[in-house]
Protein backbone atom coordinates (compact mmCIF):
# COMPACT_ATOMS: atom_id res chain seq x y z
CA UNK A 1 0.00 0.00 0.00
CA UNK A 2 3.32 2.41 0.96
CA UNK A 3 4.44 1.76 -2.70
CA UNK A 4 0.80 2.99 -3.86
CA UNK A 5 0.99 5.91 -2.42
CA UNK A 6 3.81 7.58 -4.41
CA UNK A 7 2.68 6.12 -7.72
CA UNK A 8 4.76 7.14 -10.73
CA UNK A 9 3.23 9.06 -13.15
CA UNK A 10 3.43 6.37 -16.16
CA UNK A 11 0.53 7.81 -18.37
CA UNK A 12 -1.53 10.89 -18.11
CA UNK A 13 -4.00 11.52 -20.80
CA UNK A 14 -6.95 12.44 -18.86
CA UNK A 15 -5.94 15.03 -16.56
CA UNK A 16 -8.57 14.20 -14.10
CA UNK A 17 -7.05 11.16 -14.04
CA UNK A 18 -5.58 8.94 -11.63
CA UNK A 19 -1.69 9.04 -12.86
CA UNK A 20 -1.31 5.45 -11.96
CA UNK A 21 -4.27 4.02 -13.92
CA UNK A 22 -2.37 2.13 -16.55
CA UNK A 23 -0.24 0.55 -13.51
CA UNK A 24 -3.51 -0.07 -11.83
CA UNK A 25 -4.70 -2.26 -14.75
CA UNK A 26 -1.69 -3.92 -15.34
CA UNK A 27 -1.32 -5.08 -11.50
CA UNK A 28 -5.29 -6.02 -11.60
CA UNK A 29 -4.71 -7.86 -14.73
CA UNK A 30 -1.17 -10.04 -13.88
CA UNK A 31 -2.74 -10.10 -9.97
CA UNK A 32 -6.18 -11.98 -11.46
CA UNK A 33 -4.40 -13.44 -14.27
CA UNK A 34 -2.38 -15.57 -11.62
CA UNK A 35 -5.50 -16.40 -9.26
CA UNK A 36 -7.10 -17.45 -12.80
CA UNK A 37 -4.92 -20.44 -12.28
CA UNK A 38 -7.11 -21.86 -9.53
CA UNK A 39 -9.93 -22.25 -11.83
CA UNK A 40 -7.51 -24.13 -14.48
CA UNK A 41 -4.56 -23.82 -16.43
CA UNK A 42 -5.40 -20.67 -19.17
CA UNK A 43 -3.97 -18.43 -21.60
CA UNK A 44 -4.13 -15.30 -19.04
CA UNK A 45 -1.92 -17.30 -16.20
CA UNK A 46 0.58 -18.75 -18.72
CA UNK A 47 1.08 -14.43 -19.65
CA UNK A 48 1.61 -13.64 -16.37
CA UNK A 49 4.01 -16.56 -15.54
CA UNK A 50 6.01 -15.92 -18.93
CA UNK A 51 5.82 -12.32 -18.09
CA UNK A 52 7.02 -12.76 -14.36
CA UNK A 53 9.73 -14.86 -15.52
CA UNK A 54 11.23 -12.62 -18.02
CA UNK A 55 11.23 -9.55 -15.83
CA UNK A 56 12.90 -11.01 -13.06
CA UNK A 57 15.49 -12.64 -15.24
CA UNK A 58 16.06 -9.23 -16.39
CA UNK A 59 16.11 -7.90 -13.42
CA UNK A 60 18.13 -10.15 -12.05
CA UNK A 61 21.28 -10.37 -15.00
CA UNK A 62 21.24 -6.49 -14.57
CA UNK A 63 21.96 -6.63 -10.97
CA UNK A 64 24.59 -8.80 -10.88
CA UNK A 65 26.11 -7.72 -13.97
CA UNK A 66 26.27 -4.04 -12.20
CA UNK A 67 27.59 -5.98 -8.78
CA UNK A 68 29.59 -9.03 -9.59
CA UNK A 69 30.82 -7.36 -13.18
CA UNK A 70 30.47 -3.68 -14.01
CA UNK A 71 32.04 -2.48 -10.39
CA UNK A 72 34.03 -4.94 -9.48
CA UNK A 73 35.97 -5.22 -13.09
CA UNK A 74 35.16 -2.69 -15.43
CA UNK A 75 35.56 0.25 -12.62
CA UNK A 76 37.29 -1.09 -10.32
CA UNK A 77 40.40 -2.22 -12.58
CA UNK A 78 40.52 1.59 -14.40
CA UNK A 79 40.51 3.54 -10.63
CA UNK A 80 43.62 1.14 -9.87
CA UNK A 81 45.74 1.31 -12.55
CA UNK A 82 45.08 5.27 -11.87
CA UNK A 83 46.13 4.55 -8.39
CA UNK A 84 49.38 3.36 -9.04
CA UNK A 85 50.29 6.57 -10.44
CA UNK A 86 48.65 9.08 -7.06
CA UNK A 87 50.25 8.24 -3.98
CA UNK A 88 46.94 9.43 -2.88
CA UNK A 89 44.94 6.52 -4.16
CA UNK A 90 47.90 4.30 -3.51
CA UNK A 91 47.96 5.07 0.37
CA UNK A 92 43.70 3.99 0.53
CA UNK A 93 44.29 0.83 -1.68
CA UNK A 94 43.15 -2.86 0.68
CA UNK A 95 42.34 -5.51 0.13
CA UNK A 96 39.90 -7.43 2.78
CA UNK A 97 40.32 -4.55 5.00
CA UNK A 98 44.21 -4.42 4.73
CA UNK A 99 46.29 -1.76 3.21
CA UNK A 100 48.22 -3.21 0.13
CA UNK A 101 49.58 -1.68 -2.84
CA UNK A 102 47.72 -0.78 -5.99
CA UNK A 103 49.50 -3.80 -8.26
CA UNK A 104 49.25 -5.96 -5.53
CA UNK A 105 45.16 -5.11 -5.16
CA UNK A 106 45.44 -5.34 -9.50
CA UNK A 107 47.02 -8.13 -9.57
CA UNK A 108 44.40 -10.67 -7.28
CA UNK A 109 41.55 -9.06 -9.20
CA UNK A 110 43.18 -10.01 -12.13
CA UNK A 111 44.00 -13.57 -10.56
CA UNK A 112 40.40 -13.67 -9.81
CA UNK A 113 39.19 -13.14 -13.59
CA UNK A 114 41.36 -15.40 -15.22
CA UNK A 115 39.80 -18.19 -12.82
CA UNK A 116 36.07 -17.16 -13.63
CA UNK A 117 37.65 -17.55 -17.27
CA UNK A 118 38.73 -21.01 -16.42
CA UNK A 119 35.29 -22.09 -14.87
CA UNK A 120 33.86 -21.35 -18.28
CA UNK A 121 36.50 -24.28 -19.71
CA UNK A 122 33.04 -26.72 -18.77
CA UNK A 123 31.97 -25.52 -22.03
CA UNK A 124 34.45 -27.49 -24.08
CA UNK A 125 34.69 -31.14 -23.20
CA UNK A 126 38.06 -31.75 -23.96
CA UNK A 127 39.70 -28.88 -21.55
CA UNK A 128 36.65 -29.34 -18.72
CA UNK A 129 39.26 -30.36 -16.48
CA UNK A 130 40.91 -26.55 -16.35
CA UNK A 131 37.80 -25.83 -14.76
CA UNK A 132 37.74 -28.01 -11.53
CA UNK A 133 40.77 -26.09 -10.18
CA UNK A 134 38.58 -22.31 -9.85
CA UNK A 135 36.14 -25.08 -8.74
CA UNK A 136 37.86 -26.41 -5.99
CA UNK A 137 39.16 -23.47 -4.41
CA UNK A 138 34.91 -21.63 -4.55
CA UNK A 139 34.43 -25.11 -2.14
CA UNK A 140 37.16 -24.89 -0.22
CA UNK A 141 36.96 -21.13 0.43
CA UNK A 142 33.21 -21.49 1.14
CA UNK A 143 33.71 -24.57 3.37
CA UNK A 144 36.06 -22.75 5.22
CA UNK A 145 34.15 -19.57 5.67
CA UNK A 146 31.22 -21.18 6.39
CA UNK A 147 32.82 -23.66 9.11
CA UNK A 148 34.15 -20.68 10.96
CA UNK A 149 30.70 -19.05 11.45
CA UNK A 150 28.77 -21.86 11.66
CA UNK A 151 30.46 -23.41 14.21
CA UNK A 152 30.26 -20.35 15.96
CA UNK A 153 26.81 -19.41 15.28
CA UNK A 154 24.84 -22.45 15.51
CA UNK A 155 27.07 -24.92 17.40
CA UNK A 156 28.98 -23.47 19.76
CA UNK A 157 26.64 -20.41 20.42
CA UNK A 158 23.55 -23.32 20.44
CA UNK A 159 24.80 -25.49 22.67
CA UNK A 160 25.69 -22.60 25.03
CA UNK A 161 22.57 -21.55 24.94
CA UNK A 162 20.52 -25.14 26.04
CA UNK A 163 22.87 -24.81 29.13
CA UNK A 164 20.50 -23.48 31.43
CA UNK A 165 19.51 -23.72 34.74
CA UNK A 166 16.38 -25.40 35.68
CA UNK A 167 15.49 -24.13 39.28
CA UNK A 168 17.20 -20.18 38.48
CA UNK A 169 16.34 -18.56 41.95
CA UNK A 170 13.78 -15.88 41.78
CA UNK A 171 12.27 -17.61 39.16
CA UNK A 172 8.51 -17.48 38.15
CA UNK A 173 7.05 -21.42 37.95
CA UNK A 174 6.62 -20.29 33.73
CA UNK A 175 10.28 -19.80 33.31
CA UNK A 176 10.43 -22.99 35.21
CA UNK A 177 8.64 -24.82 33.09
CA UNK A 178 10.22 -23.48 30.15
CA UNK A 179 13.37 -24.61 30.57
CA UNK A 180 12.44 -27.80 31.50
CA UNK A 181 10.42 -27.88 28.59
CA UNK A 182 13.87 -27.08 26.86
CA UNK A 183 16.44 -29.27 28.69
CA UNK A 184 13.93 -32.61 28.07
CA UNK A 185 12.56 -31.63 24.96
CA UNK A 186 16.25 -31.68 23.72
CA UNK A 187 17.31 -35.10 24.92
CA UNK A 188 14.42 -36.86 23.69
CA UNK A 189 14.52 -35.39 20.47
CA UNK A 190 18.82 -35.90 20.43
CA UNK A 191 17.94 -39.78 21.56
CA UNK A 192 15.79 -40.43 18.54
CA UNK A 193 18.40 -40.02 16.48
CA UNK A 194 20.84 -42.20 18.46
CA UNK A 195 21.53 -45.20 16.34
CA UNK A 196 24.60 -46.12 17.37
CA UNK A 197 22.87 -48.25 20.95
CA UNK A 198 20.07 -50.85 20.81
CA UNK A 199 16.40 -49.34 20.93
CA UNK A 200 15.72 -50.39 24.52
CA UNK A 201 12.46 -49.90 25.81
CA UNK A 202 13.78 -46.57 27.93
CA UNK A 203 15.49 -45.55 24.57
CA UNK A 204 12.09 -46.09 22.45
CA UNK A 205 10.18 -44.14 25.20
CA UNK A 206 12.20 -41.48 25.02
CA UNK A 207 12.81 -41.20 21.03
CA UNK A 208 8.53 -41.21 21.08
CA UNK A 209 8.44 -38.45 23.14
CA UNK A 210 11.32 -36.29 20.47
CA UNK A 211 8.95 -37.33 17.99
CA UNK A 212 6.41 -35.31 19.72
CA UNK A 213 8.33 -32.61 20.15
CA UNK A 214 9.37 -33.10 16.38
CA UNK A 215 5.94 -32.82 15.38
CA UNK A 216 5.15 -29.88 17.67
CA UNK A 217 7.92 -27.91 15.75
CA UNK A 218 6.73 -28.90 12.73
CA UNK A 219 3.25 -27.96 13.63
CA UNK A 220 4.32 -24.45 14.32
CA UNK A 221 6.15 -24.24 10.92
CA UNK A 222 3.33 -25.26 9.43
CA UNK A 223 0.83 -22.54 11.00
CA UNK A 224 3.67 -19.48 10.24
CA UNK A 225 3.63 -20.98 6.76
CA UNK A 226 -0.20 -20.83 6.58
CA UNK A 227 0.27 -17.20 7.83
CA UNK A 228 2.87 -15.75 5.60
CA UNK A 229 0.62 -17.34 2.97
CA UNK A 230 -2.83 -15.87 4.23
CA UNK A 231 -0.67 -12.36 4.58
CA UNK A 232 -0.02 -12.59 1.20
CA UNK A 233 -3.30 -12.98 0.14
CA UNK A 234 -4.42 -10.07 1.88
CA UNK A 235 -1.92 -8.02 0.39
CA UNK A 236 -3.40 -8.61 -2.88
CA UNK A 237 -7.05 -8.40 -1.78
CA UNK A 238 -6.25 -5.18 -0.38
CA UNK A 239 -4.38 -3.48 -3.84
CA UNK A 240 -7.14 -4.96 -5.75
CA UNK A 241 -9.52 -3.30 -3.39
CA UNK A 242 -7.20 0.12 -3.95
CA UNK A 243 -8.01 -0.08 -7.35
CA UNK A 244 -11.59 -0.69 -7.26
CA UNK A 245 -12.67 3.28 -5.34
CA UNK A 246 -13.96 5.56 -7.33
CA UNK A 247 -11.23 7.88 -8.25
CA UNK A 248 -10.01 4.98 -10.42
CA UNK A 249 -13.04 4.75 -12.00
CA UNK A 250 -14.00 4.95 -16.13
CA UNK A 251 -17.61 6.18 -15.48
CA UNK A 252 -18.90 7.89 -12.08
CA UNK A 253 -19.06 7.21 -8.41
CA UNK A 254 -22.10 5.03 -8.28
CA UNK A 255 -22.23 1.04 -8.24
CA UNK A 256 -22.00 1.36 -12.25
CA UNK A 257 -18.91 3.18 -11.73
CA UNK A 258 -17.44 0.74 -9.47
CA UNK A 259 -18.03 -1.65 -12.43
CA UNK A 260 -15.92 0.34 -14.24
CA UNK A 261 -12.82 0.20 -12.31
CA UNK A 262 -9.62 -1.64 -12.66
CA UNK A 263 -10.34 -4.94 -10.83
CA UNK A 264 -13.70 -5.54 -11.96
CA UNK A 265 -13.16 -4.61 -15.41
CA UNK A 266 -10.07 -6.97 -15.73
CA UNK A 267 -11.93 -9.61 -13.66
CA UNK A 268 -14.77 -9.64 -16.31
CA UNK A 269 -12.84 -10.18 -19.17
CA UNK A 270 -10.88 -12.97 -17.40
CA UNK A 271 -14.32 -14.31 -16.57
CA UNK A 272 -16.05 -13.75 -19.82
CA UNK A 273 -12.79 -15.25 -22.05
CA UNK A 274 -13.08 -18.44 -19.43
CA UNK A 275 -16.55 -18.56 -19.83
CA UNK A 276 -16.69 -18.86 -23.51
CA UNK A 277 -13.42 -21.23 -23.50
CA UNK A 278 -15.68 -23.42 -20.99
CA UNK A 279 -18.39 -23.17 -23.38
CA UNK A 280 -16.58 -24.17 -26.67
CA UNK A 281 -14.91 -26.96 -25.24
CA UNK A 282 -18.79 -28.95 -23.87
CA UNK A 283 -18.83 -32.26 -25.15
CA UNK A 284 -15.26 -33.01 -24.69
CA UNK A 285 -13.31 -34.80 -22.59
CA UNK A 286 -12.60 -33.22 -18.85
CA UNK A 287 -9.16 -31.87 -17.75
CA UNK A 288 -8.44 -32.42 -14.44
CA UNK A 289 -8.43 -28.97 -12.36
CA UNK A 290 -5.33 -27.24 -11.03
CA UNK B 1 -15.07 -45.10 0.45
CA UNK B 2 -13.43 -42.43 -1.04
CA UNK B 3 -16.62 -40.44 -1.62
CA UNK B 4 -16.74 -37.75 1.37
CA UNK B 5 -12.81 -37.03 0.36
CA UNK B 6 -13.79 -37.05 -3.07
CA UNK B 7 -14.13 -32.72 -2.82
CA UNK B 8 -13.37 -30.34 -5.41
CA UNK B 9 -10.35 -28.36 -3.94
CA UNK B 10 -11.40 -25.48 -5.70
CA UNK B 11 -14.74 -25.04 -3.19
CA UNK B 12 -11.95 -24.37 -0.45
CA UNK B 13 -10.05 -21.65 -2.06
CA UNK B 14 -13.48 -19.89 -2.95
CA UNK B 15 -14.11 -20.03 0.54
CA UNK B 16 -11.26 -18.44 1.61
CA UNK B 17 -10.94 -15.92 -0.98
CA UNK B 18 -14.92 -14.86 -0.04
CA UNK B 19 -13.95 -15.09 3.55
CA UNK B 20 -10.18 -12.94 3.45
CA UNK B 21 -12.36 -10.03 1.45
CA UNK B 22 -15.36 -9.42 3.38
CA UNK B 23 -13.26 -9.57 6.41
CA UNK B 24 -11.19 -6.89 4.79
CA UNK B 25 -13.56 -4.58 3.32
CA UNK B 26 -16.07 -4.61 6.14
CA UNK B 27 -14.19 -6.00 9.68
CA UNK B 28 -13.24 -3.45 11.95
CA UNK B 29 -9.27 -2.56 12.51
CA UNK B 30 -7.75 -5.06 15.29
CA UNK B 31 -5.64 -3.89 17.85
CA UNK B 32 -2.45 -7.02 19.01
CA UNK B 33 -0.69 -6.64 22.18
CA UNK B 34 3.08 -7.03 21.69
CA UNK B 35 4.33 -10.15 21.73
CA UNK B 36 7.59 -10.47 23.47
CA UNK B 37 9.82 -10.27 20.58
CA UNK B 38 8.74 -7.54 19.73
CA UNK B 39 8.66 -5.14 22.22
CA UNK B 40 12.39 -6.20 22.96
CA UNK B 41 13.13 -5.37 19.11
CA UNK B 42 11.05 -1.97 19.88
CA UNK B 43 13.46 -1.73 23.05
CA UNK B 44 16.70 -2.48 21.38
CA UNK B 45 16.82 0.28 19.24
CA UNK B 46 15.19 2.90 21.94
CA UNK B 47 18.53 1.71 23.98
CA UNK B 48 20.55 2.93 21.84
CA UNK B 49 22.50 6.02 22.33
CA UNK B 50 21.60 8.86 20.07
CA UNK B 51 23.84 8.88 16.45
CA UNK B 52 24.97 5.12 16.87
CA UNK B 53 25.80 3.47 13.57
CA UNK B 54 22.80 1.06 12.12
CA UNK B 55 23.28 -1.25 9.60
CA UNK B 56 20.11 -1.50 7.55
CA UNK B 57 19.98 -4.50 5.25
CA UNK B 58 17.01 -4.87 3.31
CA UNK B 59 16.81 -8.65 2.08
CA UNK B 60 13.50 -9.54 0.35
CA UNK B 61 11.90 -9.23 -3.01
CA UNK B 62 8.55 -8.21 -4.10
CA UNK B 63 6.99 -11.54 -3.26
CA UNK B 64 7.76 -11.10 0.25
CA UNK B 65 7.03 -7.56 0.40
CA UNK B 66 3.92 -7.90 1.63
CA UNK B 67 5.08 -9.08 4.99
CA UNK B 68 8.68 -7.02 5.01
CA UNK B 69 8.09 -3.99 3.67
CA UNK B 70 5.91 -2.31 6.32
CA UNK B 71 8.44 -3.57 8.94
CA UNK B 72 11.64 -1.89 6.92
CA UNK B 73 9.30 1.39 6.63
CA UNK B 74 8.94 1.46 10.29
CA UNK B 75 11.80 0.71 11.80
CA UNK B 76 13.54 3.58 9.21
CA UNK B 77 10.39 5.56 10.56
CA UNK B 78 12.21 4.49 14.26
CA UNK B 79 15.41 4.64 13.55
CA UNK B 80 15.78 8.53 11.87
CA UNK B 81 13.14 9.44 14.62
CA UNK B 82 15.58 8.58 17.28
CA UNK B 83 18.29 10.26 15.21
CA UNK B 84 20.46 7.12 14.50
CA UNK B 85 22.81 7.72 12.10
CA UNK B 86 21.78 4.67 8.82
CA UNK B 87 23.76 2.33 6.16
CA UNK B 88 21.33 0.99 4.09
CA UNK B 89 22.48 -2.19 2.16
CA UNK B 90 20.69 -5.39 0.04
CA UNK B 91 22.21 -8.73 -0.57
CA UNK B 92 18.76 -9.64 -2.64
CA UNK B 93 18.72 -8.05 -6.07
CA UNK B 94 15.14 -7.34 -6.40
CA UNK B 95 15.65 -5.35 -2.65
CA UNK B 96 17.84 -1.92 -3.64
CA UNK B 97 14.29 -0.23 -5.55
CA UNK B 98 11.84 -1.09 -2.27
CA UNK B 99 15.13 0.41 0.16
CA UNK B 100 15.43 3.51 -2.10
CA UNK B 101 11.69 4.08 -2.06
CA UNK B 102 11.90 3.80 1.46
CA UNK B 103 15.16 5.90 2.19
CA UNK B 104 14.07 8.81 -0.41
CA UNK B 105 10.51 8.99 1.00
CA UNK B 106 11.58 9.20 4.89
CA UNK B 107 14.98 11.05 5.37
CA UNK B 108 13.59 14.11 3.90
CA UNK B 109 10.58 14.19 6.24
CA UNK B 110 13.23 14.15 9.78
CA UNK B 111 15.54 16.47 7.68
CA UNK B 112 18.30 14.03 7.41
CA UNK B 113 21.09 14.79 4.89
CA UNK B 114 22.70 12.07 2.58
CA UNK B 115 26.26 11.09 3.43
CA UNK B 116 25.87 12.61 6.92
CA UNK B 117 22.78 10.84 8.58
CA UNK B 118 22.35 8.11 5.52
CA UNK B 119 23.67 6.50 2.79
CA UNK B 120 22.58 3.98 0.53
CA UNK B 121 25.12 1.04 -0.55
CA UNK B 122 22.94 -0.87 -2.03
CA UNK B 123 23.20 -4.49 -4.06
CA UNK B 124 26.19 -6.50 -2.92
CA UNK B 125 26.32 -10.15 -5.11
CA UNK B 126 27.58 -12.67 -3.37
CA UNK B 127 25.06 -14.03 -0.71
CA UNK B 128 27.18 -15.06 2.54
CA UNK B 129 30.30 -14.38 1.53
CA UNK B 130 29.40 -10.95 0.55
CA UNK B 131 28.13 -10.68 4.29
CA UNK B 132 31.69 -11.93 5.58
CA UNK B 133 33.02 -9.24 3.28
CA UNK B 134 31.00 -6.51 4.36
CA UNK B 135 31.71 -7.78 8.25
CA UNK B 136 35.32 -8.05 7.22
CA UNK B 137 35.72 -4.42 5.70
CA UNK B 138 32.87 -2.23 4.60
CA UNK B 139 34.95 -0.22 2.64
CA UNK B 140 36.47 -3.15 0.23
CA UNK B 141 32.85 -4.70 -0.15
CA UNK B 142 31.77 -1.08 -1.46
CA UNK B 143 34.09 1.46 -2.39
CA UNK B 144 31.49 3.73 -3.82
CA UNK B 145 27.88 4.40 -2.79
CA UNK B 146 24.87 3.36 -4.87
CA UNK B 147 23.24 6.69 -5.68
CA UNK B 148 26.10 9.08 -6.44
CA UNK B 149 28.84 6.79 -7.18
CA UNK B 150 31.23 8.85 -4.85
CA UNK B 151 33.79 6.91 -3.31
CA UNK B 152 33.60 5.67 0.40
CA UNK B 153 35.98 8.50 2.23
CA UNK B 154 33.66 11.33 0.70
CA UNK B 155 30.89 10.06 2.91
CA UNK B 156 31.47 11.30 6.90
CA UNK B 157 29.01 8.77 7.99
CA UNK B 158 30.94 5.70 6.48
CA UNK B 159 34.64 7.28 7.12
CA UNK B 160 32.92 7.16 10.76
CA UNK B 161 32.59 3.48 10.42
CA UNK B 162 36.28 2.82 9.53
CA UNK B 163 37.33 -0.34 8.07
CA UNK B 164 36.17 -3.07 9.87
CA UNK B 165 32.39 -3.21 11.20
CA UNK B 166 33.15 -2.65 15.05
CA UNK B 167 31.46 0.88 14.34
CA UNK B 168 28.16 -0.69 13.89
CA UNK B 169 26.13 -0.76 16.44
CA UNK B 170 23.60 -2.64 15.51
CA UNK B 171 22.76 -5.03 11.94
CA UNK B 172 19.28 -5.09 11.53
CA UNK B 173 17.44 -6.96 8.68
CA UNK B 174 14.21 -7.66 7.02
CA UNK B 175 14.74 -10.92 5.52
CA UNK B 176 12.52 -13.18 3.53
CA UNK B 177 15.39 -16.21 3.20
CA UNK B 178 18.38 -17.02 1.76
CA UNK B 179 20.89 -15.27 1.98
CA UNK B 180 19.08 -13.56 5.43
CA UNK B 181 19.23 -13.31 8.94
CA UNK B 182 20.92 -16.90 9.51
CA UNK B 183 23.59 -15.95 6.99
CA UNK B 184 23.94 -12.62 9.03
CA UNK B 185 24.14 -13.72 12.42
CA UNK B 186 27.49 -16.10 11.68
CA UNK B 187 29.03 -14.15 9.12
CA UNK B 188 28.78 -10.94 10.91
CA UNK B 189 26.62 -10.86 14.18
CA UNK B 190 29.13 -13.89 16.70
CA UNK B 191 31.93 -12.83 14.77
CA UNK B 192 32.55 -9.29 15.13
CA UNK B 193 30.17 -9.00 18.04
CA UNK B 194 27.92 -6.69 15.83
CA UNK B 195 24.04 -7.11 17.99
CA UNK B 196 21.32 -7.96 15.82
CA UNK B 197 17.73 -7.63 15.14
CA UNK B 198 15.39 -9.11 12.43
CA UNK B 199 11.93 -8.92 10.81
CA UNK B 200 11.19 -11.79 9.22
CA UNK B 201 8.48 -13.75 6.73
CA UNK B 202 6.35 -16.21 8.58
CA UNK B 203 8.06 -18.96 6.89
CA UNK B 204 11.44 -18.29 8.33
CA UNK B 205 10.27 -17.00 11.74
CA UNK B 206 10.41 -20.37 13.63
CA UNK B 207 14.06 -20.50 12.52
CA UNK B 208 15.01 -17.67 14.74
CA UNK B 209 13.71 -18.70 18.14
CA UNK B 210 17.22 -20.92 19.15
CA UNK B 211 19.41 -17.18 18.62
CA UNK B 212 17.01 -15.27 20.81
CA UNK B 213 17.74 -13.67 23.44
CA UNK B 214 21.18 -14.10 22.02
CA UNK B 215 22.73 -12.98 19.39
CA UNK B 216 19.22 -11.80 18.04
CA UNK B 217 17.56 -9.55 20.73
CA UNK B 218 14.29 -9.34 19.17
CA UNK B 219 12.27 -10.05 16.20
CA UNK B 220 9.12 -8.95 14.31
CA UNK B 221 7.81 -12.29 12.86
CA UNK B 222 5.35 -11.92 9.30
CA UNK B 223 2.74 -9.37 9.27
CA UNK B 224 1.55 -9.74 12.74
CA UNK B 225 5.18 -8.94 14.21
CA UNK B 226 4.89 -5.97 12.05
CA UNK B 227 1.63 -4.64 13.14
CA UNK B 228 2.78 -5.13 16.82
CA UNK B 229 5.28 -3.35 16.04
CA UNK B 230 3.94 0.03 13.88
CA UNK B 231 1.47 -0.03 17.10
CA UNK B 232 4.51 0.53 19.29
CA UNK B 233 6.43 3.17 16.68
CA UNK B 234 3.38 4.95 15.47
CA UNK B 235 2.00 7.07 18.37
CA UNK B 236 5.32 9.04 18.34
CA UNK B 237 5.13 8.83 14.21
CA UNK B 238 2.38 10.84 12.66
CA UNK B 239 3.37 9.08 9.13
CA UNK B 240 2.75 5.68 10.26
CA UNK B 241 -0.46 6.04 11.78
CA UNK B 242 -2.05 5.12 8.50
CA UNK B 243 0.33 2.52 8.00
CA UNK B 244 -0.63 1.13 11.39
CA UNK B 245 -4.32 1.59 10.92
CA UNK B 246 -3.93 -0.58 7.07
CA UNK B 247 -2.34 -3.08 9.04
CA UNK B 248 -4.83 -3.63 12.03
CA UNK B 249 -7.13 -3.82 8.91
CA UNK B 250 -5.74 -6.77 7.75
CA UNK B 251 -5.18 -8.64 10.87
CA UNK B 252 -9.39 -9.58 11.40
CA UNK B 253 -9.06 -11.61 7.96
CA UNK B 254 -5.38 -12.62 9.24
CA UNK B 255 -7.37 -14.09 12.31
CA UNK B 256 -10.52 -15.96 10.46
CA UNK B 257 -8.45 -16.99 7.57
CA UNK B 258 -6.50 -19.16 10.18
CA UNK B 259 -9.35 -20.33 11.74
CA UNK B 260 -10.72 -21.78 8.40
CA UNK B 261 -7.69 -23.70 7.53
CA UNK B 262 -7.70 -25.03 11.53
CA UNK B 263 -11.47 -25.72 10.61
CA UNK B 264 -10.60 -27.51 7.31
CA UNK B 265 -7.75 -29.51 8.93
CA UNK B 266 -10.21 -30.76 11.90
CA UNK B 267 -12.83 -31.45 9.28
CA UNK B 268 -10.65 -33.23 7.23
CA UNK B 269 -9.17 -35.49 9.94
CA UNK B 270 -12.73 -36.30 11.61
CA UNK B 271 -13.26 -37.77 8.12
CA UNK B 272 -10.42 -39.53 7.27
CA UNK B 273 -10.21 -41.61 10.78
CA UNK B 274 -14.68 -41.77 10.28
CA UNK B 275 -13.68 -43.44 6.87
CA UNK B 276 -10.83 -45.66 8.57
CA UNK B 277 -13.40 -46.78 11.08
CA UNK B 278 -15.56 -48.21 8.92
CA UNK B 279 -13.26 -49.34 6.42
CA UNK B 280 -12.10 -51.20 9.61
Amino acid sequence: MMLLQQSPAWIDLDPTAPPDLLGAFLICLLTLSIFSFLYRDNPFYKLAEHLFIGVSTAWYTLEFYDSGVKKALFEYLPEKVHALHDPALAAATQLGGYPVSPGWALAWRLGAVALSFMLLARLVRRDAWISRWPLALIVGIYAALKMTGETQARLVQQIRETMVSLWPADASAVTIAGHLVLVLGLVCVLVHFLFTFKRTRTLAGFSRVGVIVLMLAFGARFGFAVLGRIALLIQRIAELNYFGQPQYSMGGSDWLGMLLTPPWLVGGLIVLVLALGALSRRGEPRQPAA
Amino acid sequence: MAAPLAFDRRWIYLGLGLLITGLYAFGSPEVLPPAEPVQEYYDAIEALPEGSIVLLSADFDPASAAELYPMFYGTLHHLFRRNLRVIGVCTWPAAPPFSREAFRTIAPQYGKVYGRDWVELGFLVGDDVAMGIIGQSLRSAYPNDALSKAPYDSFPLLRDVGDSSRGIAMLITTSAGFPGILEWIPQLSTRYDVPVLAGTTAVQTPSLYPYHPRPLLGYLGSATGATQYLQLVAPGTPALVPVRDENQRRMVAQGWGHLYIVALIVLGNIIYFRTRRRAS
